[in-house]
């Protein structure tokens, strides 16, 4: 088993410095936004939080409305809106300086359970228990596009680098490649064994594809030739959707939660397990890494509900 | 944009009406430099800028003081900048982000064509084609004016020309004279009635060169390609001809300088037009030999590959394509409304033309799903192979099989975060300043009958845009579960856009008898493949 802790260099670990606590039920997502400013994270508990990083013990604002609990969030580029998706077959649209309600997206006919906006944040992806895929406007609020995506729930959706490609996961084992402006399938990806694929995003190059299937592993994919580059293994991933992401402000390496509680750090070339955070006492849904500094957020399950930020010490 | 993946054979030319854009009466229409914003100018004196991705409208600039129609708008190169020429002999320069007007000057005489100066991305400078006197550059900020020579004669004494009543061919009084930019702005071509093109130095207002063009008639258009490498004329003899630039895309002037001490002529219109003679060669010329149609609106495609233009015939809309070796290769035909203007879209094989209705239309390629994309390791042939199968292949163990383990090298090194430039613009040193999109702020859904306000909302927010049409054109891949969601959206947007489209019938078809279909289509198909792997 790759569960060895040796530091990689001059790996500094991460420390834990915040918990955020106030959802009342499972957090099944944490996003940074893109300026660095806030945290947002959503829960089952049918409300969505953020957190100003300038001070995130209090609560910036709780955006109410859903009617079911949110499966998942994302900030646009310019981090004044927020998407939450909801197992009341909706995507909502939020202002996030004042916290009230601006649009809902409806369209679904099953539980959303992915959204992500583009770089452009003029369009917005969503992917749903109903095994489609939508593009909506994000203006408008209209469905630009429907993706007969896949045979199974879609677990999650992505835009690329520059908002041409969308990526696609699904229980049914594929992730598929979209055209984001025609809504063209361009490639399906699959493993010999296709366990279901439980999260998938783009690298920040848009050239390769981080897959978390639930078989417990991550594998790095390059997409244009069909072929797996990088496994990560070591953590365990066999009943829920878990979110993993690429973390680059100090190091290359892979985040991922986990079932057993903690969240993996994996150097991105050697694969090598160079941390393991713990603290959460309850399945780790969701990380995100900030985009500029050295910091991690991670939100657990029902027992333990809340949202934990780490950091790197100083030098 | 993500190479390897996109068919590269796809990338061609567009052949049906993907969907048409309506909002009020539109009159020209622009791409930015990426072709993610189109504007177009409307007959009210709006400007209305269309976000293309989402085909939504992002902009509206509109002058309380001015109504006049819009006759040109021109993008600056890196987005930041609109220029508006209105049929009240104004030209305006808005800003795109903030939406207010940054300067404002009125003409003698109604420009028909003006187009900023495209090597700055703040220009100051535009050339202005009016209606029947010559060009000339203008100032916004010092609002002077001057006025370009359109023939040799004109520079001789240094004063302005006079506006002339009757041209060499005997043609109308009223024809305007085409002018252009090249790529980086230092020179102008002007294009004029005795159909010469004159290479003007516009900084020192002296004539560098002349092209005559065979034949002799009333230059109509002149334009250059994106690359700066070709040049287009359009003629009154019904004639698009196509010239290689051969001057250098920088230092045009420097070139154009040694050429004319190189030069032995001694006269000076000889010294001009073997100077001239080294600037553009002839390479094609297109006409349609049949019809002897007229065109309209000629230009390049965002690569430089194609031509298109436009018949200026009333009543048909007619769009001809060529290739550059010359083949005329598709006939677009739209419903039987003349065509008053053409872009190709600056990267994808899209043209997007403009009705005499004033709606615009978007021409794509008839895409037919890529099946195979669904199946990871389905192969398509182009035509039928014989198999060959291998040595082992009927063994009850083959051997092939047994070499099962990866000879991937998970040790190597991957690079997850350097971007490759887009070779698609090739001075994409400037792509961090540009504006590529607007930011799309969410309209506030109105609370409670949300579903009966849709329309209202469309009615403030927006204009008319296409509503379900924008579903309608994943209709022909056949994903249509949109309609079922939205019922009460689809039937008011129905009854308010006429639906005018070429491919309607086949789709019309296809979503009666298939609206659940396509997904259970694909389940099969994906079992299918399952059993067959």
């Amino acid at each position: 088993m790759a569960s060895t802790t040796e530091p990689a260099e001059s790996f500094k670990p991460y420390r834990l410095n915040h918990t955020l606590t106030g959802h009342k039920r499972a957090v099944s997502s944490v996003k940074f936004s893109d300026d660095g400013r806030f945290l947002a994270s959503c829960s089952a508990d049918k409300t969505a939080r953020t957190y100003s990083l300038a001070s995130p013990d209090a609560v910036h604002n709780e955006f109410h409305g859903h009617e079911m609990g949110i499966s998942d969030l994302a900030f646009s580029s310019d981090g004044r809106f927020l998407a939450t998706a909801s197992d009341d077959r909706t995507v909502r649209l939020w202002d996030v300086a004042t916290g009230s309600h601006i649009k809902t997206l409806n369209g679904h006919t099953n539980y959303v359970f992915c959204v992500n906006f583009n770089p452009q944040s003029n369009m917005l992806v969503s992917g749903s228990f109903d095994e489609t895929v939508r593009i909506w406007d994000v203006k408008s609020g209209k469905c630009l596009k429907v993706l007969p995506a896949h045979s199974d729930p879609v677990t999650a959706v992505h835009f690329n680098l520059d908002g041409s490609l969308i990526v696609s996961s699904s229980y049914d084992g594929l992730c598929r490649i979209w055209d984001a402006s025609t809504g063209h399938c361009m490639k399906t990806l699959i493993d010999d064994e296709h366990p279901p694929v439980s999260f998938v995003k783009f690298s920040p190059n848009g050239k390769f594809i981080l897959v978390g299937t639930l078989d417990n592993t991550l594998r790095l994919w390059n997409f244009s030739t069909g072929k797996f580059l990088k496994t990560y293994t070591g953590h365990a991933n066999s009943k829920y959707c878990i979110s993993s992401t690429f973390s680059i402000t100090n190091g290359k390496y892979i985040v991922s939660g986990s079932e057993d509680n903690c969240v993996y750090l994996w150097e991105l070339q050697s694969r090598k397990i160079v941390q393991k955070l713990e603290g959460h006492t309850d399945a780790v849904l969701s990380v995100s890494c900030h985009p500029t500094e050295n910091m991690i957020a991670s939100g657990a399950l029902g027992n333990d509900k809340t949202v934990k930020i780490w950091t790197q010490e100083a030098d | 944009m993500n190479a390897p993946i996109i068919d590269p054979l796809q990338g061609d030319f567009p052949e049906v009406i993907e969907e048409y854009l309506e909002h009020g009466v539109m009159k020209c229409i622009a791409f930015n430099r990426r072709g993610t914003l189109l504007a177009a100018g409307c007959s009210d004196g709006s400007c209305v800028i269309w976000d293309f991705e989402t085909r939504g409208i992002a902009k509206e600039f509109r002058d309380k003081d001015s109504v006049a129609a819009i006759t040109s708008v021109c993008w600056s190169k890196n987005g930041h900048r609109i220029l508006v020429a209105a049929a009240d002999k104004s030209l305006t320069l808005w800003d795109v982000v903030t939406g207010e007007k940054i300067a404002r000057t009125t003409l003698q005489q109604t420009p028909l064509q003006a187009r900023l100066h495209p090597g700055s991305s703040t220009p100051s400078i535009c050339l202005a084609c009016p209606l029947s006197s010559a060009p000339m550059i203008v100032n916004l900020d010092t609002t002077t004016i001057t006025v370009l020579p359109v023939s040799l004669s004109d520079t001789a004494n240094g004063v302005a020309p006079p506006s002339r009543n009757k041209f060499s061919d005997g043609s109308a009084p009223f024809t305007p004279t085409a002018a252009c930019f090249n790529k980086y702005g230092d020179l102008v071509y002007v294009g004029n009635s005795k159909g010469e093109i004159l290479i003007i130095d516009h900084k020192s207002i002296k004539i560098r060169g002349i092209v005559p063009i065979p034949g002799s008639s009333v230059i109509k258009n002149i334009i250059f390609s994106r690359n700066g490498q070709y040049l287009l004329t359009n003629s009154n003899d019904r004639t698009i001809r196509i010239y290689e630039n051969l001057l250098p895309l920088k230092d045009g002037l420097k070139a154009l300088d040694e050429l004319n001490h190189e030069s032995a002529e001694v006269d000076e219109v000889e010294k001009l037009r073997a100077v001239g003679s080294r600037c553009l060669a002839l390479f094609r010329e297109f006409q349609d030999s049949i019809t002897k149609v007229h065109w309209k609106a000629p230009c390049f495609s965002g690569d430089g590959e194609w031509v298109v233009g436009g018949s200026a015939s009333k009543g048909e809309h007619k769009i001809y394509i060529w290739d550059k070796a010359g083949h005329l290769v598709k006939i677009l035909e739209g419903p039987k409304e003349a065509l008053i203007d053409l872009a190709w879209h600056p990267v994808h094989p899209i043209v997007v033309s403009v009705s005499l209705t004033g709606l615009v239309y978007i021409w794509a390629k008839d895409y037919t799903e890529n099946w195979s994309a669904f199946a990871p390791d389905f192969k398509e042939l182009e035509e039928n192979e014989e198999y060959v199968e291998r040595e082992d292949e009927f063994d009850l163990v083959p051997e092939a099989e047994k070499v099962k383990d990866s000879d991937i090298n998970e040790d190597e090194e991957i690079d997850i975060v350097t971007v490759e430039k887009d070779s698609a613009f090739s001075d994409s040193d400037m792509s961090q300043d540009e504006i590529r999109f607007l930011p799309a702020d969410p309209c506030q859904d109105v609370p409670e009958q949300q579903d009966g306000h849709v329309l209202s909302t469309s009615k403030l927010g927006h204009g008319s845009q296409s509503l379900s049409p924008l579903s309608e054109e994943a209709g022909q891949n056949g994903h249509l579960t949109n309609h079922e969601s939205s019922p009460l959206e689809e039937d008011t947007g129905g009854t308010r856009l006429k639906r005018r489209r070429k491919s309607s019938e086949k789709v019309l078809d296809f979503e009666e008898e298939n609206v659940r279909k396509p997904q259970s289509k694909l389940k099969e198909s994906i079992n299918l493949l399952k059993t067959v792997k």
